[in-house]
């Protein structure tokens, strides 16, 4: 007896940690049989605004653009800047931007997992790991004196240099995460109900993966081993020793798989950051930020954030404001394009669990 | 560095040899750029991702220019095997804004055309899924063209809430609204403020 | 259950205690300010020493948290979930954004001024604010309920044709339902 379809808008509010994006579903019952995606609750016209402002002024309005990890931001238009001018970074500011940046993919790895347990009842995994992260976010506010968005990374270095002992802080704070480990798994990865709930939802197929243009934690996932940090490194990755973890699968399970895995991988990084970071310079210095025109140029760079591939194309005409600036996050194509095709089949329970693990992040998408 | 050289070099004399009227340049190490016609951007991209390795679709973009009153479509393309990108860039004419879908060689290309065709108003046939995308109801012209001018937009259809018109000191104001008293170092520094 | 000042009944006081001691705040982050509100419900900032918890509906929902800016396209969503729910209600403008539009000020998709389309009873700046200013608003909203100043619902009411004629100079495809109580 085939059962009668009915549409259903499934609205800006999921439960989890993902932001305002509603779904209109096609339902037989409790199955998916067709979706369709609707963005643009949170449209603030960045590209345009960023066209009215000068250069050094675009730097704080690039970090909100993503609101859970804002400093692959600042370092891409940094990188873009720098590459059109030919502009020289100096040894210890890289190891600092290297620094910052494992520190805010840890910070975000701590909200995925909340917001994961989040979206299936266990109500018990965002206090612990939101609460951890709390402790990160303190040694952010220590370093640059802000919170969430931090206007750290700029053309030419960082703003100012370490404050004195903050290695030392940094260490314990490594050794008391690494100590919380095992309570997570104890919770979550090692659950029976969260692995049986998990395997086999939300499966993209290996073949496919790369032409529907999955990028990050979802590829590797898949099987396929890419990262931007071994394919074309940036800064100082080609100096660093560390592994780039897949799992076969395709589903759930194993993208939660690897993300746990690449947290332990972010921990060794930093560590081994902070025993080889040399003294010296911390700044290029940009002669006078009011007046400072870039050469006519373009450039495309991209970083790997907590999410996946990142990537800016600035145009430069020569003037003292920007051109052209479009920015392209990872959940353009995974919030999108690929939802759409993954839902079919799934209940109407698992969709904001596949919206979790896939990493969707509204305010990139439409930016 | 001399392997790195024969890579980007294969690359430019294979187009040169196939695509003769495209214009090929290495921009740096891993980026190759090449302009051609509009006509023969198609059949450059599925060559390049059905014969040769350019598999990953990064990007694809759009920039205003103006002055020369035409628009300059940009694809990206990276090769997960020998790590290059190749930059493929185009130009449209402004005043009759149209090309055909892609979104036959790679599905996610429809993303990109229905946010190009809300933003810059270039009308793609064949994607049957252009409309609105981000905006709602949005009526005038597409607004990420540069003769759209937002402040005035925003200054005529938002209430600007006026700024304040006397020079009060802000700590002042605030502990007489609140009952507390302005500590001794910031009533130094609001003082200084005044006097400057 | 009247808000008139000049007579205090002892009714009024105790309802007012009660109010103020249990505010049910709608989970809907509309904003980029909504990511602050996860330390301020966890652990360190506990938030439910207040009374503040979250709840699902309008329907249940006695307060409105507007974290940060408004597209015209949430504008409308916000106005709709406003007039679901019901009395006593309030709503707090959280964010530099709700005061005078923030960093988007010349952006052609975000509103400037909260005031105009919805009643605020406290605004919070801050971009964004820590969570103690957070705790210390929701305080300053708790003492003008004890005063019996929080009357945003009511203003709402009296002044509708004022709140309606600023909502469709930027709402331009109007289909609402009536708001009738």
């Amino acid at each position: 007896m085939r059962e009668k379809e009915t549409t259903l808008y499934l609205g800006p509010q999921h439960p989890g940690i993902t932001g305002n994006m509603m779904v209109k579903l096609k339902v037989a019952g409790d199955t998916v049989v067709k979706a369709e995606t609707h963005v643009g609750y949170l449209h603030r016209a960045f590209e345009k605004l960023m066209e009215q402002r000068t250069w050094i002024q675009c730097f704080p309005i690039v970090c909100r653009i993503c609101v859970p990890e804002p400093d692959p931001n600042e370092e891409n238009l940094a990188r873009a800047i720098e590459e059109i001018e030919g502009r020289e970074v100096p040894e210890r500011a890289k190891y600092i931007r290297v620094m910052v940046l494992e520190l805010a993919r840890l910070a975000t790895y701590g909200l995925w997992m909340g917001g994961q347990a989040g979206s299936m009842g266990l109500y018990t995994m965002p206090q612990w790991t939101v609460g951890d992260r709390d402790y990160i976010i303190d040694l952010f506010e220590e370093l640059t004196g802000g919170r969430i968005y931090h206007m750290y990374i700029w053309a030419g270095g960082v703003r100012r240099d370490l404050p004195e002992g903050f290695t030392g802080r940094v260490l314990k704070v490594l050794d008391y995460l690494e100590s919380r480990l095992p309570d997570y798994d104890n919770l979550l990865f090692n659950n029976a109900m969260f692995r049986k709930r998990a395997e086999g939802v939300g499966i993209i197929p290996k073949d496919k993966a790369i032409e529907w243009g999955v990028v990050g934690p979802p590829l590797r996932g898949c099987g396929i081993k890419h990262d931007v940090r071994i394919d074309e490194p940036y800064e100082i990755y080609d100096k660093l020793d560390f592994e780039v973890p897949t799992a076969e699968g395709g589903d759930v399970w194993s993208r939660a798989l690897v993300r746990r895995q690449e947290y332990e991988q972010s921990i060794s990084i930093i560590r081994q950051v902070i025993d080889k970071m040399p003294g010296g310079d911390y700044y290029n210095k940009i002669p006078n930020p009011l007046t400072w025109k870039v050469p006519p140029g373009e450039a495309y760079v991209k970083t790997e954030s907590a999410r996946g591939e990142f990537g800016y194309y600035v145009v430069s005409d020569g003037s003292d404001k920007p051109r052209r600036v479009h920015v392209r996050g990872p959940a353009f194509v995974h919030g999108v394009s690929l939802l759409e095709k993954i839902l079919i089949g799934a209940n109407i329970a698992d969709i904001s669990f596949i919206m979790n693990s896939l990493g969707t992040c509204p305010p990139e998408i439409e930016r | 560095m001399q392997k790195k050289d024969c890579i980007e070099n294969t690359c430019v004399e294979r187009i040169q040899k196939i695509f003769q009227t495209a214009e090929v340049e290495i921009q740096r190490d891993k980026r190759v750029v090449v302009k051609m016609r509009l006509d023969l951007v198609p059949p450059f991209l599925a060559y390049a991702k059905d014969y040769w390795n350019f598999k990953h679709l990064a990007h694809i973009s759009c920039v205003d220019w103006l002055e020369e009153n035409e628009f300059e479509l940009v694809y990206m393309l990276w090769s997960y095997e020998t790590n290059i990108m190749l930059m493929i860039k185009s130009r449209v004419d402004r005043s009759k804004p149209e090309f055909v879908t892609l979104s036959h060689i790679w599905p996610q290309a429809e993303t990109y055309e229905r946010e190009i065709h809300e933003m810059y108003g270039i009308d793609f046939e064949g994607n049957d899924r252009l409309g609105e995308f981000i905006l709602e109801d949005w009526e005038g012209i597409p607004p990420m063209r540069r003769d759209f001018n937002t402040i005035k937009y925003s200054q005529e259809n938002f209430y600007q809430r006026p700024g304040r018109e006397d020079a009060q000191s802000v700590r002042e104001t605030i502990s007489k609204h609140s009952g507390e008293e302005v500590p001794d170092f910031a009533k130094e520094f609001s003082i200084r403020r005044i006097e400057e | 259950m009247t808000y008139d000042k000049n007579s205090k009944k002892i009714v009024d006081i105790i309802q007012s205690f009660a109010r103020k001691h249990s505010l049910w705040i709608l989970g809907y982050g509309t904003g980029c300010g909504a990511i602050e509100i996860p330390p301020t419900m966890t652990s360190r900032y506990d938030g439910e020493r207040f009374g503040l918890r979250g709840a699902a509906t309008p329907r249940q929902a006695d307060v409105l948290l507007i974290t940060g800016y408004l597209a015209t396209k949430t504008l409308k969503r916000v106005i709709r979930s406003y007039e679901q729910m019901q009395s006593p209600k309030y709503v707090i403008g959280f964010g530099s954004c709700t005061i005078n539009g923030g960093m988007y000020w010349d952006s052609y998709n975000t509103i400037n001024a909260l005031a105009q389309y919805l009643p605020v009873d406290v605004f919070i700046n801050g971009c964004m604010p820590r969570p103690e200013s957070v705790i210390s608003g929701f305080i300053e909203l708790q003492k003008l309920i004890a005063e019996g100043r929080a009357d945003g619902a009511e203003k709402y009411q009296k002044n509708l044709e004022w709140y309606r004629e600023n909502q469709k100079k930027v709402i331009h495809n109007w289909k609402m339902p009536d708001y009738n109580w």
